[in-house]
């Protein structure tokens, strides 16, 4: 089986080197036959790597220590579970994976286009078997995951207990799926400059994979944070680590990205920027992979395979070399047929939508490189932290948050002051109240609950436009249509699915930036050495340490549980067990924390050490209102998925709008 | 240009420059100097009671806890030549052990000895793990059947991941 996977990397290697070729070829020389042969490829390509793949599972699942992925990353007594994940474990794993991935959304732009848009599917192929290709030549030269040992061993390593967690399980493949589902919109990007193609059919063909691949990015960095809350016990969710910048920043872009195309769809505008945001949100996941890889820069994650950087390198720069060269030479095809009006105007609240959403990619970029480029230039590294990334995205971010309520709802061209009275006078009286009462029930005493405060004026701001908006169109409906209340917002909702699924989505970001105003500003934590019996007070608990106990689970595992009993006002409202845990062949232990998270605040409760008289070091968070963030995770989750349900009225529409700009344009044309 | 360009134009210059502002101010008032333990032994002078940021690795056996101050922990990092006293006040992580590779933020006092606030253990990372160079790997000599360990409670000195 091992060898077969080996063998079904090598024929993928040349089947998508073959169909590289043939495409260009017969693109060029206008040859029916090659092109009839090249466009088998892509699902053979796909084909092979499934093999692989199987066989990667296959040993993994057999325990087939002979390969030293398997035994790097796997042992005997790993639960199945873990073992299936084992799989993107680790650096030659998470390749393949990717591989797997990418040639899977292949082969479904393939079926899915094979009838039609003959214009650009087959370029768009051509790029994304050239990506292929370049992971291809990865896994079969570099970073082969066949790699055999000698001499098998009895038993593996076994996986790192840290990432023995089922958040960490559904973590990378989500992110992958995000970070490889955006190489679609990419391929397409790249075959509608080079087919001169320009009007917005890449745009509407691959609008639903911007989504989709915008939606596992953003929930992959959600689940991640997630993970990183409850399993790395350090009671953040978010360090601003260059992996977590990694992901951060094409999430970032392709917001922007998704914005501004409704500029473009709707007025013709702005496609050199759409074009450029897209071709940078691809160029930021091989960036991120790069820096995840190749150890280049000091993160608490440690890549130590310096090669694979130099192949990254190479590769990002192949790629930003044709972006840049493809739309110079276009520059004359992408001029937009209209331009800005006024400032007030929805238009312009989704330019400077767009410019803040890149100022904050770009700070996270220039923090994360700053190592290197400081090095570079003085011969000094010199790091930025979080204090960094928290002083300069922040105050960006408030204004995003503005823009989030500012948007959707300023009219279109050129906003009239009657109008914005109308659209913003509600929405910005019930901010202000609740502004003045918050000012006086909670007065902000340093720099991080101003900006907290800032941030609730603004979420109450831009829950109120949102409510409004609903609530607008379901008593508009109602009335038109005799419906309740409920089915006219059901019908509402099920007719524009696009935009109100925006909407939802839009809550649950504001529902994220609560939560992080809340913990950011609002939390304490207090570190303390206790005997059995003695108590500590945060805030108003009163936490008990009682006992110390030890479990020998199983052969392989032991923990060492804290019990603390955990009162409010004299009453006991929970007890605590937080945890060590001793692992069979890891020399490190890894601490469990115990959380009890309500929507208000979460307790979160670290056993830090312990010594023979059971006496106990704990750290303990008050972190309030951390739980909004994962609500949050939950309504975009909800919000996408009606973003992108299928609308027959939706496609109507757009093609109706299509129709009446080349109405309008093509006489201006000639 | 007509003058619809040029105003937004001139927007979205000040949005830039603000936020550009925004980042050199950053800059400027929260970087730390990252120093390995022999690049910052070799210019020690220049940089007492500045922000820095170390790395190495701990001298095995120099982890000491403060009898009297349980989260009071003394050790030493070193690199090729040079070793670094710190003392850290807080709980250490759970990868923090003699060998291990850390990275300390703190300033260096005139004594020489690194008073650190935020100590992290490079993890082995979510996707490499830790390779134990030569007694391990593959390319030597395999070792089947691990001894089964059994973990000594009382020598464990441990904690979770603490950063800020």
């Amino acid at each position: 089986m091992n060898d077969l996977g080996e063998f079904a990397l090598m024929v993928a290697l040349a089947t998508a080197l073959y169909g590289c070729i043939g495409y260009v070829l017969a693109a060029r020389g206008n040859r029916l036959d090659l092109y009839l042969s090249a466009d088998k490829t892509p699902v053979i390509v796909w084909g092979c790597v499934v093999v692989a793949s199987i066989a990667l599972w296959k040993a993994f699942m057999v325990d087939d220590f002979s390969l030293e992925y398997v035994w790097a990353y796997s042992n005997r007594d790993l639960d199945v579970f873990y073992k299936v994940s084992s799989f993107w474990g680790g650096q030659k794993g998470s390749l393949l994976f990717w591989t797997l991935l990418l040639t899977s959304y292949m082969v479904v732009v393939y079926f899915q286009n094979r009838k039609r848009n003959a214009k650009l599917v087959p370029y768009a192929l051509v790029v994304m078997l050239t990506i292929t290709l370049f992971f291809l030549v990865l896994l079969n030269f570099s970073t082969n995951p066949f790699e055999r040992i000698p001499l098998p061993p009895e038993d593996g390593r076994g996986l790192n207990p840290l990432l023995q967690n089922y958040w960490m399980v559904i973590h990378p493949p989500t992110l992958y799926l995000g970070y490889v589902g955006f190489t679609v919109p990419f391929a397409f990007a790249l075959a509608a400059l080079i087919t001169k193609n320009l009007d917005d059919s890449w745009i509407r063909l691959t609008r639903k994979w911007t989504l989709i691949s915008w939606f596992f990015l953003c929930m992959g960095n959600l689940f991640g944070a997630h993970w990183a809350y409850l399993e790395l016990g350090w009671g953040g969710y978010w360090a601003w680590d260059p992996v977590e910048n990694a992901a951060f920043m094409p999430l970032i872009i392709a917001t922007a990205y998704l914005h501004s195309v409704m500029i473009q769809e709707k007025k013709d505008m702005m496609k050199v920027w759409n074009m450029s945001l897209i071709l940078l949100t691809f160029v930021m996941t091989i960036f991120g992979t790069f820096i995840t890889r190749s150890g280049l820069i000091q993160s608490v994650h440690t890549f130590d395979e310096a090669t694979l950087g130099y192949y990254f390198l190479a590769f990002l720069g192949v790629i930003i070399v044709i972006c840049v060269s493809l739309i110079a030479s276009r520059l004359p095809l992408l001029r937009s047929k209209n331009e800005l009006d006024s400032f007030l105007s929805r238009e312009s609240s989704f330019l400077f939508n767009n410019l803040v959403l890149l100022g904050i990619a770009f700070a996270t970029f220039w923090g994360t490189i700053f190592p290197i480029v400081s090095e570079a230039v003085r011969g000094i590294k010199i790091t930025v932290g979080p204090p960094f990334y928290n002083q300069v995205n922040v105050p960006i971010g408030l204004v995003l948050l503005a823009l989030i309520g500012i948007g959707p709802v300023i009219a279109w061209r050129r906003a009239t002051w009657a109008h914005l009275r109308k659209n913003f006078f509600k929405p910005v009286l019930i901010a202000l109240v609740f502004g003045v009462g918050l000012w006086i029930w909670a007065l902000p005493s340093n720099r991080a609950e101003v900006y907290s405060f800032i941030a609730f004026v603004l979420c109450v701001f831009v829950m109120s436009t949102i409510i409004i908006e609903f609530l607008k169109g379901t008593l508009a409906r109602s009335h038109l249509h005799e419906e309740t209340p409920l089915q006219a917002l059901g019908s509402l909702v099920w007719r524009s699915k696009s935009r109100y699924g925006g909407y939802i989505v839009h809550v649950g970001v504001v529902f994220i930036f609560a939560g992080i105003a809340g913990s950011q500003a609002y939390g304490t934590h207090i570190e303390q050495h206790v005997k059995v019996g003695e108590s500590l007070q945060i805030r108003d608990y009163t936490l008990k340490y009682e006992r110390l106990g030890f479990i020998q689970e199983n052969p392989t595992k032991t923990r060492a549980v804290a019990q603390l009993g955990v009162y409010q006002n004299g009453r006991r409202v929970w007890t605590g067990q937080p945890e060590k845990e001793f692992y069979k062949g890891q020399n490190q232990p890894v601490s469990e924390v115990d959380v009890r998270s309500t929507w208000k605040e979460d307790l979160y409760i670290i056993l830090a050490d312990f010594k023979e008289d059971d006496s106990a070091t704990l750290k303990i968070y008050l972190n309030p209102m951390v739980s909004w963030i994962w609500m949050g995770a939950w309504i975009i989750a909800f919000g996408t998925t009606v973003s992108v349900w299928p609308d027959r009225l939706e496609a109507r529409r757009r093609l109706e709008r299509m129709k009446v700009q080349d109405a309008v344009f093509s006489p201006a044309q000639e | 240009m007509n003058h619809k360009k040029v105003k937004f134009a001139i927007g979205s210059v000040l949005v830039v420059f603000a936020i550009g502002y925004l980042i050199s101010a950053g800059i400027s008032s929260t970087s730390q100097y990252f120093f390995t333990v022999d690049e910052l032994l070799a210019q020690k002078v220049a940089y007492t009671g500045a922000g820095l940021k170390v790395k190495g690795r701990v001298v095995n056996g120099s982890i000491a806890r403060d009898p009297a101050d349980q989260l009071l922990t003394r050790f030493s990092i070193q690199e090729k030549t040079g070793k670094l006293l710190v003392v850290y006040k807080g709980i250490t992580p759970d990868m923090f052990q003699d060998g291990g590779e850390v990275v300390v933020e703190g300033t260096l006092s005139r004594d020489g000895t690194f008073h650190a606030n935020v100590l992290m253990t490079s993890c082995p990372s979510k996707y490499e793990a830790e390779k134990e160079e030569g007694k391990t790997h593959p390319g030597s000599v395999p070792v089947p059947g691990t001894e089964p360990e059994t973990p000594d409670f009382n020598k464990v000195g441990s904690g979770s991941k603490t950063r800020v």
